[in-house]
């Protein structure tokens, strides 16, 4: 069964964040371990930890646009201070964000198991 | 009617909130430098006996598992024991015994801030451009510019040193060798219940500058805002209307106007309510009033990275909480908002 256009959507912002996310622990755990001169398991620990601050930041960001979004667009549209800023825009970032820090989460552990 | 579909929502976004909080504070403490397991030993200890600590609070865990442990203990309001300020006592019994303090001092601001803030700006707009308006403007600009740090010690020094009328520090007179009976953790309240009118005075008075210290900055945003608020209703069409149809300007500003000014200004009483949790730091360090802030400075200070767990992620809890009961309050106020 095809799954809704929106639900598509969302999970295509997430995979992309994801998919870089990814790819970029492997690099920071690379990294860490070539410039910083840290243990293998060190760099996987140091980048779930990386990981998580951009997680918990964009599921911060994701929940303060749902809750006060269509707030804030309005009261900038009412006192004509707009600076483009607006929830769905807010919303997708964090979503990237999100499955960008999701991602670093997810293979940081498959590298920590493998190396150490 | 109760919007429960409203209110449904606000509660699910409960849950993202609670877990990017947690995850955040869990991967900073990571981050930063520090082995809690050396703090908890000590400098001197051994290498068996630090190794034996790691062992113990599950620290040679990879830090996945101790993530995925760390979520399930906050899903029970579970953070541990505290590693230094107070050994062998779980943080929730900690957090049972300061958190009152601090609540209590919140509470007492804001309602100070809504008491006088409210009135003033409602005067200040229907006197707009008088000696009383200029008056409650010059106020709260002051009452927003200046600091707790310097706020406090300067009514202390004119309330207790000088004028010798209030007392400067504690929660309550040393001169009673009982404690009132524990219900709430809130001396006022406590005291109140339990129909100790000497101690209840006392707690009163022992409350009232640390109150005034850091509700004055939330009176001052209250009044301004209610001011520039009610100068907007006041303008609107419906307000003429009622005016021509022959009802008194009081009525008209106190049964049209009120309602819909207030609207803004309890959104900012919900955002304030964080700032006073935070202001609320400052006031128990200069007040010497042992709260939550102060626990998170001191654990904060030494390491204790339970008591910072539990302390942040009670604070957004709490935060989160009283945004959600404006949030309702407001749909209350304006219906259109459910939609």
């Amino acid at each position: 069964m095809p799954l809704p256009p929106v639900v598509r959507e969302r999970g295509r912002l997430v995979a992309g964040g994801a998919a870089v996310g990814s790819v970029a622990a492997p690099i920071l755990v690379v990294g860490l371990v070539v410039v910083v001169g840290v243990g293998p398991l060190a760099a996987a620990e140091t980048a779930f930890a990386f990981g998580g601050l951009w997680f918990g930041l964009a599921l911060l960001g994701w929940a303060g646009s749902v809750a006060s979004g269509r707030a804030i667009e309005a009261a900038q549209e009412r006192l004509d201070v707009g600076s483009g800023w607006t929830e769905r825009r807010s919303r997708r970032a964090m979503a990237r964000i999100g499955g960008f820090g999701a991602g670093m989460m997810l293979v940081a552990p498959v590298i920590g198991t493998a190396v150490g | 009617m109760f919007p429960k579909r409203f209110v449904l929502k606000r509660l699910l976004l409960l849950v993202p909130v609670l877990i990017g909080v947690a995850t955040l504070v869990f991967s900073i403490l990571h981050l930063s430098p520090g082995d809690p397991a050396l703090t908890i030993a000590g400098e001197r200890a051994s290498q068996e006996f630090v190794e034996r600590i790691r062992a113990d609070l599950g620290l040679n865990d990879p830090i996945w598992v101790q993530y995925i442990d760390f979520l399930g203990n906050v899903v029970r309001f579970d953070f541990g024991e505290s590693y230094v300020i107070n050994r062998n006592t779980t943080v929730r019994e900690i957090m049972a015994n300061t958190l009152p303090v601090t609540l209590e001092l919140a509470l007492y601001g804001q309602l100070f801030g809504i008491l006088f803030g409210i009135p003033l700006g409602v005067l200040s707009a229907v006197k707009q451009d008088t000696l009383t308006d200029h008056g409650t403007r010059v106020g709260a600009l002051a009452g927003i510019s200046v600091p707790i740090f310097w706020s406090g010690p300067l009514l202390i020094l004119l309330f207790a040193q000088v004028l010798g009328v209030l007392p400067t520090s504690g929660r309550i007179s040393s001169t009673f060798s009982v404690s009132p009976i524990r219900v709430t953790g809130m001396v006022t309240i406590d005291t109140l219940l339990a129909g100790e009118w000497d101690m209840f005075k006392s707690a009163v008075r022992h409350m009232l500058l640390p109150s005034l210290v850091i509700g004055v900055y939330s009176m001052a945003l209250i009044s301004r805002m209610m001011r520039s608020s009610m100068l907007e209703v006041v303008r609107q069409d419906y307000m003429r209307t009622a005016r021509a149809k022959g009802q008194g300007a009081k009525i008209t500003v106190l049964k049209h106007g009120f309602r819909n000014a207030l609207i803004p200004v309890v959104t900012i009483i919900g955002i304030q309510f964080g700032g006073l949790l935070g202001g609320a730091v400052l006031t128990e360090t200069v007040f010497a009033i042992g709260g939550i802030g102060t626990l998170l400075v001191e654990a904060i200070e030494v390491g204790d990275y339970p008591i910072v767990q539990g302390t942040v992620l009670t604070f957004a809890f709490l935060f989160t909480l009283v945004n959600l009961v404006v949030d309702i309050t407001y749909s209350y106020l304006d219906p259109r908002i459910q939609q």
